[in-house]
């Protein structure tokens, strides 16, 4: 691609020179159209052929004009306009590099930008898949365990002296459900640690809700701590990156979790969806922790805010900044008597449309 | 209120629905009987403490633990023998059931023979 707007760049280098030449000639201004030729060059071809316009304009500019107006006599007059025309053609292409390069320096700077938020994404992921490891080992294992269980059974079944065939079948089939099981939270595990660019798609986000729900299922029994949903049927699809959503939802009930984990009495997780006004997809994650530090309720969002004492910051400004690009808004309300919680919403295809 | 002599119903109580089938499928394999119930709110909102001659029971789950449910009974003069399979069980645990009366308690995943075993045990005491 390079090698091919190259010499459409020279090729465009030459017909600015040739039609400045035509131009010049009637309207007797040579300086001016060789000039803003160069500049033409410069600003759409580049380097090179500006620096070839240059060439072709003070040759032409030379022999067509120069050399026909000016007589021996006046020489060093002829070589001085040459010389300010040289120079006023080497400054235009001069400059015009120097605009291209700044472009191409900030676009650079902009993409490197973009791919540091995609991994400092990735990375407060795998923190947080992580701190999950205990449970989600637990959570794989125990359809695993559940289906040595179901094949010990399909076995006994099958050792008596005479075999009942249909409770063997029976228990060999339970052992394919819990290995699927098994199977299943294997791929929601690895698909959280996938690496990319953000996709856009169709997502259902009670399905997105659902699988970190059996994720985080286990962490929460291991705090006891209740983990509830109570999502509307059939709310409309997003359009946004799953793994995004992901993320984001796993952070909220990550910090619920966190915020009760010392906390006496009940410790409800309470997921919500529902469909909100202006078409739009709400989702409110509330939790029965100490709730909202006082006079800070806005601070949490900034980066590097952290109560825990490992914490990284990042968590809610990192999802708070993918809600806002999917067109959305995160905040975080008080969950009376005690706790807090935070609602998103997200705009849905209907609203997409427009 | 102690166990009748005609109760022999085995009750399991585990949050997971996977292995609540497992262990039943495995007591009707050895030809005992049982119900499952999803929590321990459940069970005890069921009635069937009285007929019940064992209790395997998950300890940490949503809602009511293993360990409150025993307590519950033991409050309610209701002693079931009780065997806990558990996969966060720790030394401190293991002490704190067994002196509330437990006559088992067992690691996921269980081994299970030694699971059967002990729940002939429990019945047949």
């Amino acid at each position: 691609m390079k090698g091919r707007s190259k010499l459409e760049g020279y090729s465009l280098a030459m017909i600015c020179c040739g039609v400045a030449l035509a131009v010049a000639w009637p309207i007797d201004a040579p300086s001016s159209c060789f000039l803003l030729a160069v500049t033409v060059s410069g600003l759409f071809g580049g380097l090179g052929p500006g620096l070839l316009s240059v060439a072709f304009s003070s040759i032409a500019f030379e022999y067509f004009f120069l050399r026909r107006t000016f007589s021996i006599a006046t020489e060093p007059a002829t070589y001085l306009r040459f010389a300010v025309f040289l120079a006023a053609a080497l400054l235009i292409t001069g400059l015009m590099e120097t605009k291209r390069r700044v472009e191409e320096s900030r676009s650079r700077t902009e993409e490197a930008l973009r791919q540091s938020q995609a991994d400092l994404e990735r990375i407060s992921r795998l923190t947080t898949m992580g701190e999950l490891t205990a449970s989600l080992a637990h959570e794989v294992n125990q359809p695993i365990a559940a289906a040595v269980t179901d094949g010990n059974t399909c076995l006994r079944w099958l050792a008596r002296d005479q075999p009942d065939v249909e409770e063997a079948r029976q228990a060999a089939s339970r052992v394919v459900q819990d290995a699927t099981r098994a199977s299943d939270i294997v791929n929601r595990i690895r698909s959280l640690f996938q690496k990319g660019a953000p996709q856009r798609e169709l997502v259902d986000v009670n399905e997105v809700i659902r699988e970190m729900v059996v994720l985080l299922r286990s962490e929460a029994t291991r705090h006891s701590m209740s983990l509830r949903t109570q999502l509307e049927v059939d709310i409309p699809r997003v359009m946004g990156d799953r793994v995004q959503l992901q993320q984001v939802l796993m952070n909220l009930m990550m910090n619920s979790i966190d915020a009760m984990k010392d906390v006496d009495g009940t410790r409800e997780l309470d997921v919500k969806s529902r469909r909100g006004e202006n078409e739009e997809l709400v989702v409110s994650v509330s939790d029965t922790g100490p709730g909202l530090p006082a006079q800070q309720a806005d601070q949490i969002f900034n980066a590097f805010f952290t109560t825990k004492p490992h914490g990284t910051g990042m968590g809610l400004r990192i999802s708070r900044s993918i809600v806002e690009s999917h067109g959305g808004r995160l905040w975080v309300t008080d969950n009376p008597p005690r706790g807090a919680s935070f609602h998103l919403t997200l705009p849905t295809k209907i609203a997409a449309h427009d | 209120m102690g166990i009748q002599g005609e109760a022999k119903l085995v009750a399991i109580v585990d949050d997971d629905d996977l292995i609540r089938s497992a262990l039943q499928g495995m007591l009707k394999s050895v030809g005992l009987p049982s119900q499952a119930f999803a929590s321990a709110e459940e069970f005890l909102a069921s009635g069937q403490q009285q007929l019940t001659a064992c209790l395997i029971a998950d300890i940490r789950m949503p809602g009511m633990s293993g360990l409150e449910l025993q307590a519950r009974l033991n409050a309610e003069h209701c002693r079931i023998p009780t065997i806990f399979i558990t996969a966060h069980g720790d030394t401190r645990m293991r002490m704190q059931a067994l002196m509330a009366g437990a006559v088992d308690f067992m690691a996921k995943p269980f081994d299970d023979g030694v699971l059967i075993e002990s729940v002939r045990a429990a019945l047949e005491n």
